[in-house]
């Protein structure tokens, strides 16, 4: 298990070359990832930031239902999994929104006539869940070893009653607050690939927390290039 | 030949429409399909609305129920929206229980619901911890011709105008609730909020209100809901290629401009409703 | 089977014809020596290096494009090279460069050899399994000596090793148990006893390649039959059955290893074997029947 702690003084140092507001609270938790935990699946990955986890497992290419191939590119399936009780609506659209973000950052057309299955098991939800889901899938596709064109991850901001941006909220945060985002970050152009609000803000708070998340998606993408060098290390 | 091209090379025959600033149906990108709107079409429904966007089809009843409140929320009653994509709207769907994008549907518009605070839950409760209104709002597609996500929340909030729920009195001896059904009170809506729907062509061409074919093709999908005071109630983008802030601002000015005209609509339509009575 | 399998298989496809992986380009003297410069290195899918004209060159340098080969995991796309997958950059001289990732799921690539499991007869074709997206086909003519009065004897569950004639995306894979020149080389159908099991890519690469160090720790143990493919699968066979199933558990593990630890463990396992009198001197040689030269996908026409 590699962990990695976001230190708060460097992050605010960073955070005030980025136009924005001294109030802001950029604090990542304290996360980790393991790849290849599972023998089953094809490629797998556990995510954890704080006490929020959750366990990945991708099988494919393999074989595709004749109702559900697709002449050329490959079927990618995402089932999400709740610590307690069956999938529900929530769940639904949450498949949604990560089948999408995977969709557009694989080669899907790389493996025509095929089907990828991607299963989200959340092991434990203290906020910040769909964020913690989008990074675990992205760790889990690299372990599986899909071509991808580019690589994403998932942010949580949460705004509080006083204005204050919190990324990475913890459960008891998120309910505090009066608006909740989570934006999956492409690493590119450090551009919005998915966004799924709650709340109402305004379009500034909205600016605000894209230009919040963008900051916090490159520790996360250091984070990911460092859980990948430690997996290898004993191939190098 | 036309048409040929069009079953052949489907991307090719949008990206030469894109090219020229306008799309196969003549629309300009960022233009919206007639939007035509039928306030009260249901009458057994306590509230109801029917919405074409294009070919588009929407239809929206709200039955109003006595029920008890939930235990964590005893002074607040509550909204039940449901999306159903029948198989008669699109040969996509097949009979059976709700499909994803049903299912997405149907989150997306109790999120807005609880995000805009549309309705305070509060005027729902008849009596505290023990009576309160519980709407169940089911939006029914007809036609599916892309961009269901704006039909629904259009059909929805007409449909909530045009709701009147019954007083309720509480019979102090035998403790039952008594409703007069001669006496009906409009509902209180505090927000309106409207949606605009985005699909990103090619990575980098912004088109407004889709339809179903222009949904297929499209690399992404963006709703951004905003209420009358220009506040956000919801930026949904489900995945799909990567935004830039700028564009990002533009889908947000023209959907404040959609709010304005789809509230104008309302208002409009609910007027000619009261003269006509 | 038996006999073709007690020689040492190498090269047998010497060049293959190149993958759909792989690609060639012409790129700056300037991209080259960044690439040169992180071989060995991680790198993740999205990195992208750029060779445009753009670059500026010293005056002394002769300027003279140098040709590069894109192997498995890099992936050209105008004047760039893109990464498509995580793990580590590898490159062979003169121009060929690689990313080396550890994956599990096979996806066929033409003139690899595979073990695959006849699962069906379907006239004149066996389906066989070779752990990929879709079954593979195999004539029965594509056999040592076949003919169409003289059919092969394969049943339905036999272990083929067989390799692929036909392998890309948009087609069905097609497997033959024969060489260029008709003849078995090594192909075939399994004989009875062995155990098959299945290690992850990496380590296959990794037995298969020249002079390898865990093909000589094995060597060390005691004498034994392998047979490799690249999809995965190995069927190891050694002289009881206890011998064959600590041989199949020492491969399984040497998946997660460094090259210390694995030498510890086979010391510790040999000592024990020669306490319990379990094992002779290992004169024979390892006998190891496989894909030839790993990375050979990376050869170019």
């Amino acid at each position: 298990m590699t962990s990695f702690a976001c230190d708060k003084h460097r992050f605010h140092l960073e955070s005030g070359v980025m136009e924005v507001s001294p109030s802001t609270v950029s604090l990542i938790r304290e996360f980790g990832c393991e790849q290849t935990l599972l023998s089953r699946p094809d490629g797998s990955a556990s995510f954890v930031q704080g006490d929020t986890s959750v366990m990945a497992g991708v099988y494919g290419p393999a074989e595709v239902k004749v109702s559900k191939e697709i002449y050329d590119r490959a079927t990618l399936e995402v089932l999400v999994h709740p610590k307690v009780g069956l999938p529900g609506v929530r769940e639904r659209s949450q498949e949604q929104c990560l089948r999408e973000t995977c969709e557009a950052s694989l080669l899907l057309s790389l493996h025509p006539r095929s089907s990828l299955t991607l299963i989200l098991q959340v092991l434990h939800d203290d906020g910040s869940l769909l964020s913690c889901c989008l990074n675990a899938a992205c760790m889990a596709l690299m372990d599986a070893g899909l071509s991808m064109g580019r690589l994403f991850c998932g942010v949580t901001c949460a705004i509080s009653t006083d204005g204050e941006i919190i990324t990475d909220p913890t459960a008891a945060q998120e309910k505090e607050s009066r608006a909740l985002m989570t934006f999956a970050i492409d690493s590119k152009e450090r551009r919005v690939m998915m966004s799924s609000t709650k709340g109402s803000f305004s379009v500034h708070e909205l600016q605000q927390c894209i230009a919040v998340s963008q900051k916090a998606s490159e520790k996360i993408f250091q984070f990911y290039r460092d859980s990948v060098r430690r997996r290898y290390s004993k191939n190098l | 030949m036309a048409a040929g091209f069009k079953t052949a090379e489907p991307l090719e025959y949008h990206r030469s429409f894109l090219k020229e600033n306008c799309r196969p149906d003549g629309r300009e990108l960022s233009e919206f399909r007639t939007t035509t709107l039928n306030i009260g079409s249901i009458s057994t429904a306590d509230g109801s609305a029917l919405v074409k966007m294009g070919n588009t089809t929407i239809i929206c009843g709200i039955k109003a129920e006595l029920t008890n409140p939930t235990a964590d929320a005893p002074g607040k009653g509550y909204i039940v929206p449901n999306v159903d994509l029948p198989p008669l709207c699109s040969s996509r769907f097949r009979p059976g229980p709700p499909g994803e994008q049903a299912q997405a549907a149907s989150q997306f518009i109790a999120d807005v619901i609880e995000s805009s605070d549309l309705i305070k839950a509060e005027d729902l409760c008849v009596d505290r911890g023990k009576l309160c209104w519980v709407l169940y709002c089911d939006l029914m597609c007809l036609d599916y011709d892309g961009n269901i996500l704006d039909a629904c929340l259009i059909a929805l909030l007409a449909a909530l105008r045009n709701t009147q729920l019954p007083e309720v009195g509480i019979n102090k001896e035998t403790c039952l609730p008594e409703v007069d059904l001669e006496k009906r009170q409009k509902l209180h809506i505090h927000k309106h909020p409207v949606g605009a729907s985005f699909c990103v062509f090619d990575d980098s061409i912004l088109i407004v209100d889709p339809t179903d074919e222009e949904e297929n093709l499209a690399t992404a999908h963006l709703t951004v809901v905003t209420d009358e005071d220009g506040r956000l109630c919801s930026v949904h983008k489900p995945g799909g290629t990567p935004l830039s802030g700028e564009k990002l601002q533009e889908c947000i000015n023209r959907a404040t401009a959609r709010q304005r005209e789809i509230h104008k609509l309302i208002d409009k339509v609910l007027d000619s409703v009261k003269t006509t009575q | 089977m038996k006999q073709k399998k007690k020689k040492i298989l190498q090269g047998g496809r010497g060049r293959c014809g190149c993958v759909s992986s792989c690609r060639e380009t012409r790129c700056s003297v300037r991209m080259f020596s960044v690439l040169k410069e992180r071989v060995g290195q991680i790198l993740l899918p999205g990195d992208e290096f750029c060779c445009g004209p753009q670059d500026t060159l010293p005056l002394t340098d002769s300027g003279k494009p140098e040709r590069l080969v894109a192997g498995p995991g890099l992936r050209l796309s105008g004047d760039r090279l893109l990464v498509s997958r995580s793990g580590v950059l590898r490159h062979k001289e003169p121009n060929k460069f690689w990313i080396e990732s550890q994956q599990r799921r096979y996806v066929p690539a033409k003139g690899e050899t595979v073990i695959g499991v006849v699962t069906a007869k379907a006239g004149d074709v066996f389906k066989v399994d070779f752990g990929g997206s879709e079954p593979a086909s195999l004539s029965y003519l594509a056999f040592d000596g076949a003919t169409k009065r003289n059919r092969p004897n394969v049943q339905v569950g036999d272990l083929v090793f067989a390799q692929f004639i036909v392998a890309n995306k948009d087609m069905e894979p097609e497997l033959v148990c024969i060489d260029g020149s008709g003849r078995a080389n090594g192909m075939g159908v399994f004989g009875a006893g062995g155990l098959l099991i299945k290690v992850s890519l990496g380590l296959v690469r990794r037995l298969l390649v020249p002079n390898s160090e865990l093909r000589a720790d094995l060597q060390q143990l005691f004498p034994c039959e392998l047979v490799v493919g690249m999809n995965g699968r190995v069927w190891v066979r050694a002289g009881t059955v206890q011998q064959t199933l600590i041989l199949a558990n020492l491969l399984q593990s040497c998946d997660t290893m460094t090259a210390p630890q694995r030498q510890q463990l086979f010391r510790n396992v040999w000592t024990r074997l020669h306490g319990a009198g379990l094992t002779e001197d290992p004169k024979d040689q390892l006998v190891l029947c496989g894909g030839p030269e790993p990375m050979d996908f990376l050869v170019f026409v």
